[in-house]
């Protein structure tokens, strides 16, 4: 095997060889089971953040809003058109694509923060015309009732799909990202003005990779549509792109599999905690302690000053308290 | 028709001023350091607690105090992960997000999900025809103080003059014996405290709740950056401008429209490149 073909199959192998450890472990435990599968929709939806932030340099908070576009396309094409949910899958994956390609167009020029908080607004726009949309959207109420993946019947078999769609997704990221495509993405990313001069078209090439990123987080709407068979407002908003581009970051938006890392471990301590109105205080006080202890995320800890050779280290210092 | 009108402009008169003071340390902060200090909004609503829970001169002391001590904290966190220097600043905003959270489960934690609020005065003032409450006086009062301070601070002391010197360029700063470190720290104070004013004005304006910390810092920053980012004052206008639009959407507009509208505003405001810290031709806005 090539060093080249190595590069571009080992995350999706490494993952793959993880699901299986994990599918032997939990077995029939209906509780791990269940926390799999919100795991895996959670991983799409940080392996969204991941691609749009750690590649792209596009912190966007919109990736719950093109989750809800692909939840509730497919709920109401399922529930009022009767539409095969394999027929909504391709309208879920498309129609976030149309949605976010003018969105990024007249966004991703700005810096991050500025460009961070105008999708903050998209987001919280979107999600008030959900509230609003009446009898389509369901409103405040919601939609109920949506039916689940045929192919799918048993949290086994749903585990087992859940896991699938991220292992093909980590695929294709990593083969994009590996490929002259995603060199003129990193390029752009850090140096938009060298991009301009390599003859890149660094708007388009960003809204297009953009555009990708959002039918990423679609696809993980649509499993959950179809997982847990209720829709809200709340249910896919602005909290949970937060949630994303946090697990995004703790796990090293950077990297490929970083997302899926950091989707592990926010999950696992959002699930352990207990349900009171101090969560909060436990969960923002772990997240800052994550980005003290690895401010390059957890995949980014071997890159620490004091994990590396003498020589290794960085010549540069920042500016440090006296 | 009038009378309706001139009420939402004055309701709006007077939530502008909380978001003007809001904005004041948000444009101060992100100019200096190229970050956002997500807990802003958080301080003003642990501020807010703050007066409910003591009365008096010695509550609104309090109240300004722990803002105060919030953002030492913040700060210290903020910028250990975002040094002056290091470049991306993404990671140093969201550890402030973690903090933003943390305040807001300490506030519903010690005072619940319910409203706070606390009336200075029992009367309203009638000005030909249209009643006000008096703490519009002492809003804007406080708001073009906490402005002119702020400005003579900036542009007329050596500190200010750091200030402005560490922001363009850390690095020379650092290098000509600035110490660019405590000078974005003592950024970050100077947040705490206007926050923590803006919390004591607004539970004596329109009251509060636990949940309000992100949006008051989404809507205080589109404020900031809605003239420009040159000066205080232009940032004390857009929050006006800010509190005008919200209150009249919401008086005017019919339903879902009167909630978006502000922020479809945000979102063109943003978008249209006015948070520009450096116009270098070819750079990102």
């Amino acid at each position: 095997m090539t060093p080249v073909l190595r590069r571009r199959l080992e995350p999706t192998v490494f993952l793959v060889v993880a699901i299986v450890v994990l599918s032997v472990v939990i077995r029939d435990d209906q509780y791990w089971l269940d926390a799999s599968v919100m795991l895996a929709i959670f991983s799409m939806f940080a392996l969204s953040a991941g691609m749009s932030y750690g590649q792209a340099g596009i912190p966007s908070i919109a990736t719950g809003a093109f989750g809800a576009v692909g939840a509730y396309s497919s709920a109401i094409l399922t529930m009022r058109l009767g539409m095969s949910p394999a027929l909504t899958l391709v309208v879920a994956a498309l129609v976030p694509a149309v949605i976010a390609y003018p969105l990024a167009k007249s966004v991703t020029r700005l810096s991050p923060l500025p460009l961070s908080l105008a999708t903050f607004a998209f987001s919280g726009a979107f999600e008030i015309g959900i509230r609003g949309g009446g009898q389509l959207t369901g409103g405040f109420v919601g939609i109920s009732g949506i039916p689940p993946l045929a192919v799918a019947p048993t949290p086994q078999a749903m585990h087992v799909l859940a896991w699938a769609i991220v292992a093909v997704t980590v695929f294709v990221c990593t083969n994009l990202i590996r490929s002259p495509y995603g060199r003129a993405i990193n390029t752009a990313r850090h140096d938009p003005l060298r991009a301009t001069a390599d003859g890149v078209n660094v708007s388009q090439l960003l809204a297009g990779f953009f555009s990708f990123s959002a039918s990423i987080a679609s696809v993980g709407g649509w499993l959950y549509a179809h997982y847990v068979s209720y829709l809200s407002p709340e249910s896919l908003n602005t909290a949970t792109a937060i949630s994303a581009l946090l697990m995004a970051v703790v796990g090293g938006a950077q990297t490929i599999l970083g997302p899926i890392i950091g989707a592990t471990v926010l999950t696992l301590v959002n699930n352990f905690l207990p349900a009171t109105q101090a969560q909060g205080m436990v969960y923002g006080a772990a997240l800052v302690i994550v980005l003290i202890l690895a401010p390059q995320g957890l995949t980014g800890l071997g890159r620490l000053p004091w994990l590396q050779r003498r020589g290794a280290r960085r010549t540069l210092r920042p500016i440090s308290q006296p | 028709l009038i009378y309706p009108l001139a009420e939402f402009v004055i309701r709006g008169v007077l939530l502008g001023m909380t978001y003007g003071v809001l904005a004041l340390p948000i444009a101060l902060l992100f100019v200096t350091t190229d970050a956002v200090d997500m807990a802003v909004g958080g301080y003003a609503v642990l501020a807010a607690a703050v007066v409910v829970t003591i009365a008096g001169p010695l509550g609104i002391a309090a109240a300004i105090v722990a803002a105060v001590v919030t953002s030492a904290l913040t700060a210290t966190i903020a910028l250990k992960i975002n040094r002056p220097g290091l470049g991306d600043s993404m990671t140093g905003v969201l550890a402030t997000y973690g903090l933003a959270t943390c305040l807001e489960s300490f506030v519903l934690t010690t005072k619940g999900p319910d409203p706070m609020t606390r009336q200075s005065f029992g009367a309203l003032w009638d000005l030909g025809g249209i009643r006000v409450d008096p703490q519009v006086g002492i809003n804007i009062t406080v708001g073009l103080s906490a402005l002119a301070v702020l400005a003579v601070l900036l542009f007329r002391t050596p500190y200010g003059r750091s200030m402005r010197v560490s922001a363009l360029n850390p690095m020379g700063a650092a290098l000509a014996g600035i110490p660019v470190w405590w000078v974005w720290f003592s950024t970050y104070i100077i947040g705490g405290g206007l926050a923590g004013i803006a919390g004591v004005l607004i539970v004596h304006t329109t009251g509060t709740i636990y949940s309000v910390g992100l949006p008051l810092t989404l809507s205080s920053f589109a404020a900031a950056v809605l003239f420009g980012l040159q000066g205080p004052a232009r940032a004390f206008m857009g929050g006006i401008v800010m509190g005008l639009i919200e209150s009249l959407s919401s008086g005017l507009l019919p339903g879902a429209w009167g909630s978006s509208v502000p922020l479809l505003f945000i979102f063109v405001v943003l978008a249209s490149g006015r948070a520009s810290k450096q116009a270098i031709v070819g750079a990102r806005a």
